[in-house]
């Protein structure tokens, strides 16, 4: 296997030298290049993941079993005290109830969206780049403007949606202080954000289905709505659970939306005067830099991990059960 | 990494304890070749120091000053962290007077101020300015004072003018010696103009209150949680609660962007203001309310609220540099001049009282003497002990009220999950 790439190398020559006369390390190093570099140049993503993920990972698992003040450092070692504690917390429940209500109402109507969008851009449009490149122009733009202007949209008392909703009839909706209303004015913010980017997605993997399908199936009489559901939509099964796993790891961590909406920002850092929508990164963010109280933030940052990954293992687990049928 | 922005927001939030002690064995670098002394300084909103940095290094040529302006709520957030971290501090910080009993606690990460000499400084502050920035009886200077927000009543004249009721500044001032003649006030006012609101937010009023009391929420002698206990807290609570109760406050939270907007819109007609306060109503009211606000005597006589302290942390490479420049900021000279510019109100007597202040007078809201109501204001002023948690459970008392203004809660109910959640963050 690895004399061919010599020989290649050595054809080059205007007069080629028999293999035999090379010295022997030259061989040795030949070897040495095609077994160990491939490592070296996956080498840095490691070196990279090791410094800033694995060690502050681990680093905040061993803050997490301290009593640790955010300036002072650690006051004394208190083993597992800060998790028993997190489970009987009734934030810590809210929070993650919270978190997985916004993550239900923005996830579902974005990728159901994005389907149907990519669905439209995949036939002939005329100025097809245009809007193509338009559905992803919201992604673009910076989640701290968007936040500022959505808060502007859902204000209470001189907001544009509540004059709207005025116009026909309905009383004006405190935006910030109903739990329902909340999660609706922040999932309708990741919803514009990430629909254009997961159409996209969608798109590309739809341009990859065979055009001779949707013919026969057409020439069978079905309706574009039939061959939607029956062929495209299974045919890129797996670009879809690629993209509900993507979803769910973001959703769990949503944290700049709901911060910037709630007025009293990192002041409070609550989510509304009753929690109504704060997530568990923003009580992570509470906890750890509002109280300073680091190792029960570090401790709620473990769990969100473990949340995290029991949901990527099960996406896992259905991704191979789903994509293996098609 | 993950798709999100937010991704990395956590990743920060989880790991910034674990990080900044990373790199802090890595020093900064440190400009060598250059003898200039680079001194930074950190602040948050409008500390009125742009003009006289510029004169402190043209009568300093080898000090170089960087100002870093942050917003409020982050600027003691990344404080704390830069801290823990051991790197990445100003050499000099400003800390605001609710933070500063909190930051008490971690004096080793600050330079006591005392070694540099501070201690001969003592007598050009009012007392209790001096004291809420020293600890250890007063052998350890962690800050100097800057500002202090002695309080008043800020007013929509028009507004008030619609409802019937006095202008003129000294006769709103009678109106209401105590807080219980503001809410007959408020009452009036409501009865004559139901549709526009009689003050912006309950919280301020109700900090106000509490900030004309010796003990809030921990007891002076021995620092312990005594907001379930302490019948001012109820008081104040109760008072501030009834006008959202009553629907005259426009529910708003202090300073936000809708308070902005509230007041470009004029939908309510007063707000208490301590002196740095004027400067944010000019902001959000706009050129157009020009004269339409005016300032008139707080109910209670005065209070303190808010004014901030500069501090040096370790970690700097010039302590004594920036202790130089931190004493000559907030001598009383340099006082007078920032709040000529700014508003803010110097904490020196010398400052405070010299007769170019209190003839100072603000054009737009009136042209209301400031210097002399804000002066005569400190002169009554009996500061409110702030617990060392101070900082953790005001936010939840603020929850609270904004629970009865939105109409989720009653006053009691409210008040008792909001003792009961304070309780936890102390604990």
């Amino acid at each position: 296997m690895t004399v061919a790439p010599e020989r290649a190398r050595a054809g080059r020559g205007v007069d080629p030298v028999p293999p035999a006369r090379r010295p022997p390390w030259r061989d040795r190093l030949d070897r040495w290049d095609t077994r160990y570099t491939p490592y070296l140049v996956v080498a840095p993503f490691f070196v990279v993941f090791g410094v800033f993920g694995l060690y502050p990972l681990l680093y905040t698992a061993w803050v997490s079993l301290h009593d640790w003040q955010l300036v002072d450092g650690a006051e004394r070692f208190v083993g597992l005290a800060n998790y028993a504690e997190l489970l009987s917390d009734e934030n810590f429940w809210n929070a993650l109830v919270n978190t997985i209500s916004l993550f239900l109402l923005s996830t579902v109507p974005q990728l159901l969206a994005a389907l149907g969008l990519a669905a439209l851009l995949d036939r002939g449009l005329r100025g097809r780049s245009f809007w193509r490149a338009g559905v992803l122009l919201p992604n673009v733009i910076s989640v701290a403007a968007v936040a500022l202007v959505f808060a502007q949209l859902f204000g209470r008392d001189f907001g544009v949606v509540n004059s709207l909703l005025g116009l026909v009839g309905i009383d004006p909706v405190d935006w910030r202080a109903e739990t329902w209303a909340s999660h609706l004015a922040i999932s309708s913010m990741v919803v514009w954000r990430w629909t254009g980017y997961n159409a996209l997605i969608y798109l590309a993997a739809m341009q990859s289905v065979p055009k001779d399908t949707y013919e026969s199936a057409m020439l069978d009489g079905a309706s574009r709505w039939r061959v939607f559901w029956s062929i495209t939509v299974p045919s890129i099964r797996p670009t879809i659970l690629f993209t509900v796993v993507v979803s769910t790891i973001g959703g769990m961590q949503l944290f700049v939306e709901p911060q910037l909406f709630d007025p009293g920002g990192t002041a409070t850092g609550t989510g509304g005067n009753d929690r109504q929508f704060q997530t568990l990164v923003m009580y992570l963010y509470e906890k750890g830099f509002r109280l300073f109280d680091a190792g029960y933030s570090s401790a709620i940052a473990w769990m969100l991990f473990l949340l995290v990954l029991v949901v990527a293992l099960v996406n896992f687990a259905l991704t191979r059960r789903i994509a293996s049928k098609g | 990494m993950s798709r999100t922005p937010v991704g990395r927001t956590k990743a920060a939030a989880a790991v910034a304890v674990a990080a900044a002690l990373v790199t802090a064995c890595g020093g900064g670098g440190g400009g060598a070749g250059d003898d200039k002394v680079k001194l930074s300084i950190g602040v948050f909103s409008d500390f009125g120091f742009t003009n006289l940095i510029k004169e402190y290094q043209a009568a300093h040529p080898n000090v170089e000053v960087e100002q870093r302006t942050v917003k409020m709520e982050q600027h003691h957030t990344q404080l704390a962290t830069q801290l823990a971290g051991g790197r990445g501090a100003a050499d000099i910080v400003a800390i605001e007077e609710g933070n500063i009993a909190q930051f008490r606690q971690s004096k080793d990460k600050f330079v006591n101020l005392a070694d540099h000499g501070a201690k001969e400084l003592e007598s050009r502050w009012a007392p209790w300015k001096w004291n809420q920035g020293t600890t250890d009886d007063g052998n350890f200077v962690l800050g100097l004072g800057t500002d202090m927000g002695s309080l008043a009543l800020c007013y929509r004249r028009d507004l008030f003018q619609a409802a019937g009721l006095p202008t003129e500044r000294d006769e709103v001032g009678k109106l209401w010696p105590t807080w219980a003649d503001y809410l007959k006030v408020a009452d009036t006012f409501t009865a004559a103009t139901p549709g526009v609101k009689f003050v912006d937010t309950a919280q301020n009023v109700y900090k106000a209150i509490l900030d004309q009391t010796e003990e809030g929420y921990f007891a002076k002698a021995d620092d312990s949680f005594i907001a379930g206990t302490n019948e001012k807290v109820a008081d104040a609570f109760e008072l501030a609660a009834s006008l959202g109760e009553k629907k005259q406050t426009s529910a708003l939270t202090p300073f936000s962007q809708d308070w902005n907007v509230a007041l470009k819109q004029a939908s309510f007609a007063t707000t208490t203001c301590p002196a740095w306060a004027l400067a944010l109503i000019k902001a959000g009211a706009g050129d157009e309310a020009a004269g339409k606000w005016d300032v008139a005597a707080a109910p209670g006589g005065g209070g303190n609220w808010g004014g901030s302290f500069l501090a040096v942390p370790k970690q700097g490479k010039h302590p004594e540099e920036a202790y130089e420049l931190a004493k000559w900021l907030t001598a009383p000279e340099q006082q007078k001049r920032i709040f000529k510019e700014t508003g803010n109100l110097p904490s020196e007597p010398a400052a405070y009282k010299d007769p170019e202040v209190t003839a100072t007078k603000n054009e737009y809201f009136n042209s209301a003497p400031v210097g002399e109501i804000f002066g005569n204001s400190a002169e009554n002023l009996k500061p409110t002990y702030r617990g060392t948690k101070d900082a953790k459970v005001t936010p939840v008392f603020n929850n609270a009220l904004s629970r009865v203004e939105t109409g989720k809660q009653g006053t009691a109910e409210s008040f008792a999950q909001a003792v009961q959640e304070a309780g936890d963050a102390v604990k």
